[in-house]
């Protein structure tokens, strides 16, 4: 073990030391932050008013909901049941642009259900969203004069929205919180690829400028692999951290001087508040950021990042080490670098083959489908990220750990199989190296 | 010291070494000899662990060897490589500790090594910017800088100018001296003349020959002498008389000339020396053993051409 730290060490200084790990470190993230500017600039919608009728047969909002008096959005009451198919083709309904329908479930499972005519945009939904949560706070409070822990929780559950096309109820439909979610499963792949393709030629290098056979006559293979290996993920969690960082600051310096009229007392909607704390201009003065716009919401306050980094952090290390056992056997076979691109090939069809798996997911979540891309190693680490993000049942919270428990086992064996192939693989120089080969270095003890 | 037996071992059909057994004794400098591809690097790595054998075992000090025996074993690698972008302090550091080293001792070690080869101005210097010959003297100080019981150079002077061969070799008769011993694969006959006590020589993957430099010279040898005189070439060729036969002869100066004489029917040495007195001025006299070069092409030769035929 010794040994692989000395040689983790090494790998580690190697890769920090270099021009394009510093300027990868800085220049990555400042342009995601430029992405994310252009989205907060640009993530306007076309559509600027929208008059939305609320079903609401319990008068369970009691015909309140805030604000009142909002520019983008106007609420009507309906204290009854309105059929869908009702809605889409009855005269009565034409002015209004969507259903908000509300029943006494809302409470407990806190899911309600919007029907629209035309795709409101991702601002409008989380907009719609908030106002509906708060209002359904204040009735839950309301409620309960002496909350149990239970209540609370109710309270505390996240508001889901199910939008559907009304003509077309049955089209699931994608949510934000999902994209954020295949946007981090998507880094967590782009680093893997970006620090997987680094194994593979620095174990190309060794085998080509032969430093490899001084280093085997004091290391074992597998103890070569894995010291590279850890060296390099080192190095891609230090970056990660400098991605991190870096984007978080920019975060907070956007939404403090880019955005200054986030925080402007005319943007804040006070008719419907009922708050005569101290906190009241705090608490407006968010709502009005919130309101802005649904990316600076989605970004600072509806993904839970606390929960999320331990998750992401979790499968990103065994995700890595998965597919960086997988990178390094490779580089172990190959004869040269250009020879190894033959064997990269099926590698980034399988990381291609998992992104695909996270956008699939995002747009069928509840499907067997994406359960068994949750549990299959090689697409898990994305397809986890987007479950994780747009929220696992209650009670389903054990799938979550039965995934990261199979990719920690897949992860383990991928490690002892791509040792085997390294150790028989490292020392053949200058011949092409066939699948038969393969197949019988995997059979050798 | 070290017992190879009966080592075979084969790369996909291809035999690269088959019943090879020898042993190397403590505090002498071995010889490992045989054309290229004869299987010298495949025993080699064996020894290192670096390749298992299918056949046989390896015994380091009279114990089946195990991985902790590497720390007692130095390495210098036909095919060498360093890290181009480390310096070369850092190199030497990095593979001190990789042979157990603590970073203080290898650091002590690298001071001792490099004020001997005088190239502290290196230190700092990445690997990169160094000639090859720099870079073998680097690599050379990284396989004996852990103080190895057992060194094993695969072509150690391959890369080398004069200067620095007489340099590695004067390294290694040191440690000889200093009871290491060493394993030594090379091309280079002169070298193996000069330092080795005793040789095997493998071609086409069997053991060919075995023994102290100057049994495998003894073996080959023709019955040549060589006798260095002051006086008349003349002289000397009728003195010689039908006994014995002139072979060759350098002449170093007016009168002074080395002939190389070969006995005919039972004459020996001793017969020649006395006719030989009294005719000319003998300065000295030698029987003419054939060089390693010589003793290699013969003992290769044959097998080869017996392939060929095949």
């Amino acid at each position: 073990m010794k040994n692989s730290l000395l040689i983790a060490i090494r790998e580690f200084k190697e890769r920090i030391g270099t021009r394009s790990f510093i300027s990868l470190s800085v220049l990555g993230p400042l342009l995601v932050l430029g992405m994310i500017y252009v989205l907060f600039t640009f993530g306007g919608n076309s559509k600027q008013h929208w008059n939305i009728l609320i079903a609401d047969h319990g008068n369970l909002l009691e015909s309140k909901i805030m604000p009142g008096k909002s520019g983008a959005v106007s609420y009507s009451f309906y204290n009854g049941v309105i059929n869908d198919a009702d809605f889409a083709e009855g005269k009565k309904y034409q002015k209004f642009d969507a259903l908000l329908e509300v029943n006494e479930k809302v409470l407990t499972n806190k899911v309600g259900f919007v029907f629209f005519r035309e795709e409101p945009d991702l601002r409008m939904q989380s907009r719609v969203q908030y106002h509906l949560e708060r209002r359904l706070e204040e009735v839950l409070i309301e409620r309960f004069k002496k909350i149990s822990l239970e209540d609370y929780r109710k309270i505390k559950q996240p508001l889901t929205l199910r939008f559907a096309n009304v003509y077309d109820p049955n089209e699931e439909s994608s949510s934000l919180e999902g994209w954020a979610g295949l946007f981090f499963g998507s880094l967590i792949f782009a680093f893997i690829f970006l620090f997987g393709m680094t194994i593979l030629r620095s174990v190309a290098k060794e085998k080509s400028n032969r430093i490899v056979e001084v280093l085997l006559a004091s290391v074992s293979p597998r103890q070569l692999m894995l010291g590279k290996i850890i060296g390099i993920g080192f190095s891609a969690f230090l970056q990660f951290a400098f991605w991190i960082i870096i984007i978080g600051f920019g975060l907070y310096f956007m939404r403090e001087n880019l955005f200054p009229d986030l925080l402007d007392a005319g943007n804040m909607n006070v008719t419907q508040l009922v708050i005569d704390s101290a906190e009241q201009s705090y608490q407006e003065s968010h709502f009005a950021a919130r309101e802005y716009n649904q990316f600076i919401e989605l970004v600072f306050e509806r993904l839970k990042f606390t929960n999320i980094l331990g998750f992401f952090i979790a499968f990103f290390i065994l995700g890595y080490l998965f597919y960086g056992a997988l990178f390094a056997a490779v580089g172990a076979t190959t004869g040269s670098e250009s020879d190894g691109q033959q064997f990269v090939l099926p590698l980034i069809i399988l990381l291609c083959f998992a992104l695909y798996a996270g956008f699939y997911t995002l747009n069928y979540p509840e499907s067997p489908l994406a359960s068994l891309f949750a549990y299959l190693p090689f697409t898990s680490p994305v397809v986890v990220m987007v479950k994780l993000t747009m929220g696992y049942g209650v009670g389903e919270a054990y799938q979550i750990y039965v995934s990261m428990i199979i990719l920690l086992i897949s992860a383990i064996v991928m490690l002892l199989i791509a040792s085997r192939l390294y150790k028989n693989g490292i020392l053949q120089f200058g011949h092409r190296v066939r699948l038969k080969h393969i197949f019988k270095w995997l059979r050798k003890t | 010291m070290l017992e190879i037996n009966n080592i075979s071992k084969s790369f996909y059909r291809k035999e690269a070494l088959n019943d090879v057994s020898f042993s190397v004794r403590k505090g002498e400098v071995f010889g490992l000899l045989g054309p290229n591809g004869a299987g010298k690097t495949t025993l080699i790595r064996i020894i290192n662990r670096i390749v298992e054998q299918d056949k046989g075992s390896v015994r380091f000090e009279g114990n089946l060897m195990t991985e902790k025996d590497l720390l007692h074993i130095g390495y210098l690698p036909e095919e060498r490589g360093l890290y181009k972008s480390m310096t070369v302090q850092n190199q030497v550091l990095f593979l001190g500790r990789l042979r157990g080293l603590s970073k203080k001792d290898t650091l002590a070690k690298i001071d001792y090594w490099f004020d001997k080869f005088q190239i502290n101005d290196w230190r700092k210097k990445r690997i990169e910017e160094l000639s090859k010959g720099m870079a073998q003297k680097v690599q050379f100080i990284c396989a004996v800088l852990h103080e190895p019981k057992l060194l094993i150079l695969d072509e150690p002077f391959s890369g080398f100018d004069p200067i620095n061969v007489e340099l590695i070799k004067q390294e290694l008769i040191e440690m000889r001296a200093a009871g290491k011993t060493i394993i030594l694969s090379t091309h280079n006959m002169k070298s193996v003349e000069e330092i080795c006590d005793r040789a095997i020589l493998i071609h086409d993957s069997n053991k060919i020959a075995e023994g102290s430099i100057t049994e495998l010279q003894s073996e080959k040898k023709e019955g040549l002498y060589a006798v260095r005189f002051r006086g008349s070439m003349i002289a000397f060729v009728n003195a010689l008389w039908t006994g014995f036969e002139l072979v060759d002869k350098d002449i170093l100066g007016d009168d002074r000339f080395v002939a190389k004489v070969k006995m005919r029917g039972e004459n020996s040495f001793q017969d020649l020396l006395k006719v030989l007195i009294g005719q000319i001025e003998i300065e000295a006299a030698w029987e003419m053993l054939p060089s390693m070069q010589d003793v290699f092409i013969e003992l290769v030769q044959p097998i080869k051409k017996e392939a060929d035929e095949k």
